[in-house]
């Protein structure tokens, strides 16, 4: 078995064969523990909020802390991942060109997916690996003390957007571009990206890096659903319930559309694949009297855009219907509530490319074995082969899969739940809530509805 | 208790609406080894998006009829490529090693042909 050296263009950009559907039963027994369980949730759970994000957590040794904080450790860190970056973005200008470069494997596997699951087990690494964050500090030392100063104030009302709009052009890339295994695309996407952020860090200082880059907030965004995090008081880092974790989300303009993003777009690469969407995507791009690329890569922006707007609307309008606010507090609410969006998202990722995660990531390490396809054989990876250890058994992929969709939809529940708790006035706490635990049960089914095959 | 009632009305509907939303598409059964005719004629293919059930190791052949060169890609593992002639009854053959949906697509027409199920 051995992995073909120039394989072709698909979706993705890397090729190879996709996961396969989820059986009926799997699907099913998922959808009714879902509904079952979010009803319960509602007429029988606690009536008093019991997360906290302020709450201590159990405290782990002092001198993890330290170690973590330590100047070596962060610079030794941040060194390597620029090391890695540097290596991987050489690979893409000098290496093979097929969608076997290591860079395509790193830009779409390891940076997206392979983020969330580091975030989601360590916290908002991304902040501590950025490579732009620390070619940003390196530049910042090199130059005089005049200078160096941020020059303008970060414009608050711009919140998480330019980030929502970087995840956007990201999954655009990745989902409807014309061709998303082209280098020169790659690398000038990766150049703009790069360019962008030492402009903003420069103008606005590391705050721009914190709110505007898209793998920073969406690292950051995971990252609340992890065990460990800092104790709001001391700083220390402990272990707890993500529960209390996940409320500690802040609510800044666009984080509910930047989740949007998130959950829209992989929808809509499960939905893209479906036949039902290729054959109508062939009967209405003839019309076009465009190139065949160009008119599929319109109508997939377009898909796109629709299920990412389905999802902000769908997820605005359901925190805003409730009884008993007014107007101002009406439209806080969808922010106040974004956080419960994330165990959504993070379980759908995980849910559609978990395979993708652990069987092309180990072919994207390997490629980096050999940058530049001149039979390099570094640390002995090039020659191994891919173990596909989720696609040689289907049940146990497919009984995962909807493990992580429901698991997301479940936590999505409480933490919503516990949210209204604290949000909505008294005599409202339950019809409030209605619309939203009906919206995620929509969310969680149309996601097990494409993971069963569209 | 009308919200429980209500609840369990819900949870019915629910239920029964998944149910039919399932139950149109069913799959074909992984039996004799795959035969898939296909005719390139005037810039147009048939089929195109059927699906297919195959098992890992069988033989999957497609029988080709064109009037254009095209290149005929399966995006399996290992993945395979041929040449697609401009004459009738081509016959293409091979096998898949890894379970998952294998898409088979005409590079220069950007179409695809089939979604082979390749299951273990």
């Amino acid at each position: 078995m051995t992995v073909g050296p120039a394989t072709v263009v698909l979706a993705h950009g890397l090729g190879g064969s996709g996961d396969l559907p989820v059986p009926y039963a799997y699907a099913m027994v998922g959808a009714a523990w879902a509904l079952t369980f979010t009803f319960a949730l509602v007429a029988f759970a606690w009536r008093r909020p019991r997360f906290d994000p302020r709450k201590p957590g159990r405290p782990l040794p002092a001198a993890l802390t330290k170690i973590v904080d330590a100047r070596a450790t962060r610079w030794t860190a941040a060194a390597l991942a620029l090391l890695f970056t540097v290596w991987a973005v050489l690979a893409g200008v000098w290496g093979p060109r097929s969608n076997s470069n290591a860079l395509l494997g790193v830009f779409y596997v390891l940076l997206w997916v392979g983020l969330v699951a580091a975030s989601l087990a360590f916290g908002p690494v991304w902040q501590a690996i950025s490579p732009m964050r620390t070619v940003y500090l390196v530049l910042r030392r090199m130059t005089p003390k005049r200078l160096r100063r941020p020059h303008l104030a970060y414009p608050a009302s711009w919140g998480y957007r330019p980030a929502a709009a970087g995840l956007f052009a990201f999954v655009w890339l990745e989902l409807a571009s014309p061709d998303p295994a082209s280098l020169p695309w790659v690398r000038s996407w990766l150049l703009v990206y790069a360019v962008l952020m030492l402009g903003g860090a420069w103008l606005c200082g590391q705050r721009w890096l914190a709110r505007a880059d898209p793998f920073g907030v969406y690292s950051m965004a995971v990252s609340r659903l992890s065990p460990f995090r800092r104790n709001p008081a001391t700083g220390k880092i402990v272990v707890g319930n993500p529960l209390d974790h996940l409320p500690s989300l802040q609510v800044r303009p666009g984080v509910v559309v930047l989740l949007a993003v998130l959950l829209g777009s992989t929808a809509f690469d499960s939905f893209s694949s479906s036949p039902t969407w290729r054959a109508f995507a062939d009967r209405i791009s003839r019309g076009f009297g465009m190139p065949a690329t160009v008119s599929s890569s319109v109508l997939r922006t377009l898909g796109m855009v629709v299920f990412i707007c389905v999802v902000a609307l769908t997820f605005s309008l359901a925190a805003r219907a409730t009884g008993g606010v007014d107007a101002e507090e009406r439209r806080a609410l969808p922010g106040q509530l974004a956080h419960s969006l994330i165990p959504i998202v993070v379980g759908y990722i995980f849910a559609h490319y978990l395979s993708y995660l652990v069987e092309r990531g180990q072919q994207a390490v390997f490629a980096l074995a050999d940058p530049f396809g001149q039979g390099w054989n570094l640390l002995g990876l090039a020659h191994l082969h891919v173990a596909y250890v989720l696609s040689t058994h289907p049940p146990v992929l497919a009984g995962v899969k909807v493990a992580c969709v429901v698991t997301g939809h479940i936590v999505a529940v409480i933490a919503a739940h516990d949210k209204a708790l604290r949000l909505l006035p008294a005599g409202h706490q339950l019809t409030g809530q209605l619309t939203m635990m009906l919206t995620m049960v929509g969310y969680t089914f149309t996601g097990l509805y494409l993971l069963f095959g569209g | 208790m009308r919200l429980r009632d209500t609840l369990t009305l819900a949870w019915v509907a629910g239920l029964s609406c998944g149910l039919l939303a399932c139950s149109n598409s069913g799959n074909q059964p992984a039996g004799a080894a795959p035969v898939v005719d296909v005719t390139i004629a005037k810039g147009q293919v048939t089929p195109t998006n059927a699906t297919v059930a195959a098992k890992v190791h069988q033989q999957i052949t497609f029988h080709v009829t064109s009037d254009a060169t095209d290149e005929l890609h399966v995006h399996s593992t290992p993945d395979h490529k041929f040449e697609v002639a401009a004459a009738p009854n081509q016959t293409f053959q091979f096998s898949v090693d890894v379970p998952g949906n294998v898409e088979v697509e005409l590079h220069h027409l950007d179409r695809t042909i089939a979604t082979i199920q390749v299951q273990p």
